[in-house]
């Protein structure tokens, strides 16, 4: 976008927004960049709307201009969703972050965008209810973005994801219409499930301006075990006979040997430093259950190869087991200086000969793999750990990804279980759809924005059904850009 | 939409005068059958009818050809009844894959066979089939526990008029690449592609089981305990309010207008701490309890009882939960009814005489957060019936999406909303 047009372009969002909420400063493009990912691309606009109408005006100028589109809130993408590689408009949600309505009658909340995960449980706790998919990142990624990108988290494994706790939407077309689609309030509506399309859409249809979310009573208790096992393929097939006992856990978590002495190093949780493995299991239930659900459990556990099962006697000990998991993915930074976190899916049956292949990468290659994952629906976290600052580290850390994802694909399973395929897997798409496919996709996505401006340069792989090439090529880290001259380096 | 030739021959194979009375839909009969061997088969056909181009009637087990608006045009009938394999079973994995033209009953009883099922109830499954069931999105009794349709497929693969099979989803529980197209054929009828292969989540059979009947002498307390009930931890697998009619019509009597039939299920001791929270939730709002042990067929009886035959008219208000109590006020005496207090859906069998007036004033006491469908009805009703009333928010697109998957229009032509 040359100047001229920026100009003219940020004062009509000024027209919207005000003059404070719409901005185009080069040093504060910066800062809106990057998201977890390691993709970088300059916006030429930044635009902070209030209200969902404001959204909608926001996103008809810029379909009016031809100019693309990039939402963004916490930014915590890992696959690049709000990295705005065609340029133009970052919309971020951060003033929209308001909880709108808790309405246990109906078992549903209201939310806008930008509501923390974490806060909406936080604030239904007092009436003993909670919203069920928790990220790992829950305390900082928002409702929207989950929507966006169809979060999980460790607990889905009985749950379900986001896509099964959103019953409605409001959601700005890039025509600039606001529409309000799915149940709302009731839990089904007539009609094409558009809700449930739009979901996982990563903002390449419409921008989410307003979310229904069903809620749900907390459990009475939760049971949590730590079962610790000599290597990864047996912690794997006690996953699949605790399943076939007819148990189906809250949550399965494992950690490998590499995760564990990070992990111990930065939060103390109690894993064993000489395990292999160590599985974190959680059963919900009434008191009675849970605590018989619980042996049972162990049981399975002892009789599947575990030399020590520790069941958390009370909250503060199931604390202190699930902070060694959650704060996995920064414990790592005692390992390494950078790690290439993957998301890649296979049938829980096929997880030992699976995670027997990336040892068998890590051992070729070189580069040290740590496992953290979520055992239980088969989601694999390999994280590969290198060093940004030696050249070449990155682009044999990007090949190593590309290999982990096709080996997912080929054992009957998915390149993204709940990051999204953002920038970063757009080619790898293809290792899991034909083009037939994703031509079908293709067509529902220009329903919803035929000019390609919503999010433009995600999900589809550059085939020629992407409109033009990104302005930044992908794979070009933040920290290679610092090392190459102190210009770039981001802050 | 494409207009065919008066004279164009159609694709297809002849059919039989039972067959076309038997593929009947409201009263129009198909001129040719098509019963494809597989997905690719199936897109192959329908190329071929896009081409003529000839309108096509989607047949699974034919247990929801009451539902929607009758078709434009008929010229195929298009049956899955060849297409009944389980391709896929990893007991391990909680998945399987299917296709679309197996009946319901015998995935259940392959799923049995490992001690797991899938926990959708449609009515009839020993005619519905997979395909059929997530077509028309029947969602049984159990959807305020365990979710609907929408919660349970994980991948699918659809023919298309362009004549491709394209696949959506895949055969593992947590995945999100690409777009969620699944979402797109649940509850499409068929109207955007043929479903003919649907990949599953299942789950483990439960431990324990048990049924608590609690009576009431009017319909707002009963609702109103099946309503707490749902908001707690220990939710009833089903929870059904019935009218002494309803009742009857499932096989029980009762000296009560009222009452909550209750499925809990659960782990070994779950379902015996959930009858006793039950039980005192019932006591607590009036109702009495009945322990007496049910017929085993009553829950069968309730469940296929919202598909109904013969000249009885099934209307289905889904609203807020909060508004079941209001709506409830509304039914009139004449019909029988079964609210899902727990899912927000409330189901009345009238007579055809009745059927337009009760439709309207349930229509009007739904207010703008609910809906009312007729969800089954004979065909001699349907001219009279405006069985999906009125388009939801955002049509436009819904059209859209339509015009992009279906160009010419042949897949159930009007059946669905708005005339789609």
């Amino acid at each position: 976008m040359d100047g001229a047009d920026r100009e003219r372009l940020l004062a009509r969002l000024r027209e919207v927004v005000g003059e404070r909420y719409a901005f185009a400063d080069p040093y504060e493009m910066r800062l809106y960049q990057y998201d977890a990912s390691p993709e970088t691309a300059l916006p030429d606009i930044v635009v902070l709307p209030g209200t969902s109408e404001e959204v909608a005006r926001i996103v008809k100028i810029c379909g009016e201009a031809k100019v693309p589109v990039t939402p963004r809130s916490a930014a915590s993408s890992l696959a690049g969703g709000t990295v705005p590689v065609q340029g133009g408009v970052v919309i971020t949600f951060a003033r929209m972050d308001r909880i709108l309505e808790i309405d246990i009658e109906n078992l549903r909340a209201v939310v806008q965008p930008g509501v923390v995960n974490l806060a909406l449980s936080q604030a239904l706790k007092p009436y003993g209810y909670y919203y069920a998919p928790d990220p790992s990142s829950q305390g900082a990624c928002t409702i929207g973005g989950n929507v966006a990108t169809n979060a999980g988290g460790p607990h889905t494994l009985i749950y379900g994801v986001t896509v099964n706790h959103v019953m409605g939407l409001e959601v700005a077309l890039p025509s600039g219409e606001l529409v309000q689609v799915g149940g709302r309030k009731s839990a089904e509506a007539i009609g094409y499930d558009l809700t449930g399309v739009l979901v996982g859409s990563e903002g390449t249809m419409a921008l989410v301006t307003r979310i229904w979310v069903k809620i749900q009573p907390l459990p009475p208790v939760q049971k949590t075990l730590m079962a610790v096992y000599p290597d990864v393929a047996t912690a794997s097939n006690a996953v699949s006979a605790i399943v076939r006992t007819g148990i189906l856990p809250a949550a399965i978590e494992m950690m490998d040997k590499l995760s564990i002495q990070a992990i111990e190093a930065a939060s103390h949780a109690g894993y064993p430093l000489d395990a292999g493995a160590v599985l974190l299991l959680e059963v919900d239930g009434i008191p009675e259950v849970a605590q018989e659900l619980g042996e049972r459990m162990a049981k399975v556990c002892r009789d599947n190869g575990a030399s020590e099962v520790r069941i958390a006697r009370n909250e503060q000990e199931r604390q202190a087991l699930w902070k060694g998991r959650k704060g996995a993915f920064s414990a790592m930074g005692r390992l390494s200086s950078d790690f290439y976190v993957m998301d890649g899916v296979v049938p829980r049956t096929k997880l030992p000969e699976t995670l027997a292949k990336i040892d068998a990468i890590s051992e070729r290659t070189g580069f040290k793999i740590c496992n953290v994952f979520h055992a239980g629906d088969g989601n694999l976290h390999p994280l590969v750990l290198f060093d940004a600052f030696q050249p070449g580290q990155y682009e044999a850390v990007l090949a190593i990804g590309d290999e982990i994802l096709k080996l997912c694909a080929q054992a009957g399973g998915s390149v993204t279980g709940e990051h999204g395929i953002g920038l970063e897997k757009r080619e790898n798409i293809r290792y899991v759809f034909s083009d037939d496919d994703l031509e079908v996709m293709d067509r529902v996505r220009r329903v919803f924005d035929p000019h390609l401006l919503m999010n433009p340069g995600k999900i589809f792989p550059g085939n020629g059904l992407q409109p033009s090439a990104p302005r930044y090529p992908p794979g070009f880290p933040r920290r290679q850009a610092a090392a190459a001259g102190g210009e770039d380096l981001w802050v | 939409m494409g207009v065919r030739a008066g004279t164009t021959v159609l694709p297809g194979h002849q059919i039989t005068l039972a067959d076309q009375r038997r593929l009947s839909v409201d009263d129009l009969l198909p001129s040719k059958i098509m019963h494809p061997a597989d997905a690719e088969d199936a897109a192959r056909g329908l190329r071929l009818c896009d081409l003529t181009p000839a309108s096509v009637v989607i047949w699974g087990g034919g247990t929801q050809m009451r539902l929607g608006a009758p078709p434009r045009r008929y010229d195929i009938a298009f049956s899955t009844e060849r297409m009944t394999r389980l391709l896929e079973y990893e007991p391990a994995d909680l998945t399987c894959r299917v296709e679309a033209g197996m009946r319901m009953i015998d995935l259940q009883a392959a799923l049995r066979a490992q001690g797991q099922r899938l926990p959708l109830d449609p009515p009839h499954p020993e005619r519905a089939t997979v395909g059929g069931m997530v077509a028309a999105n029947t969602n049984g009794l159990g959807r305020a526990r365990y979710g609907t349709v929408r919660d349970w497929v994980i991948g699918i693969a659809v023919a298309y008029p362009s004549g491709k099979v394209a696949r959506a989803g895949g055969k593992v529980v947590k995945n999100v690449a690409g777009y969620d197209l699944m979402k797109l054929h649940i509850g499409a009828l068929g109207t955007l592609g043929v479903v003919a292969e649907i990949n599953l989540k299942v789950q483990a059979t439960p431990e324990s089981e048990a049924t608590v009947l609690g009576h009431f002498e009017a319909a707002t307390p009963a609702v109103a305990a099946g309503l707490q009930l749902a908001r707690s931890y220990l939710a009833p697998s089903a929870s059904i309010v019935l009218d002494r009619r309803a009742l009857w019509e499932c096989g029980l009597t009762a000296d009560w207008r009222w009452t909550l039939a209750l499925k809990l299920e659960g782990y070994a001791g779950e379902a015996d701490a959930a009858r006793d929270q039950a039980s005192g939730v019932i006591r607590d709002a009036g109702g009495r309890v009945e322990a007496a042990d049910l017929p085993p067929t009553f829950w069968d009886a309730a469940r296929d009882w919202s598909a109904p035959d013969g000249d009885l008219v099934l209307l289905r208000a889904i609203a807020p939960i909060a508004a079941l109590p209001n709506l409830s006020g509304a039914v009139p005496p004449e019909a029988s009814v079964i609210i899902q207090p727990a899912a927000g859906v409330l189901d009345l069998r009238v007579t055809p005489p009745s059927a337009a007036p009760t439709l309207q004033r349930m229509r009007s006491q739904a207010g703008d957060e609910g809906q009312v469908v007729v969800a089954s009805a004979p065909a001699s009703m349907k001219s009279s019936l405006d069985v999906w009333g009125p388009p939801p928010p955002g049509f436009p697109i819904m059209r859209a999406l339509k015009q992009a998957l279906d160009p010419n229009g042949i897949l159930n032509p009007g059946r669905f909303v708005g005339g789609i």
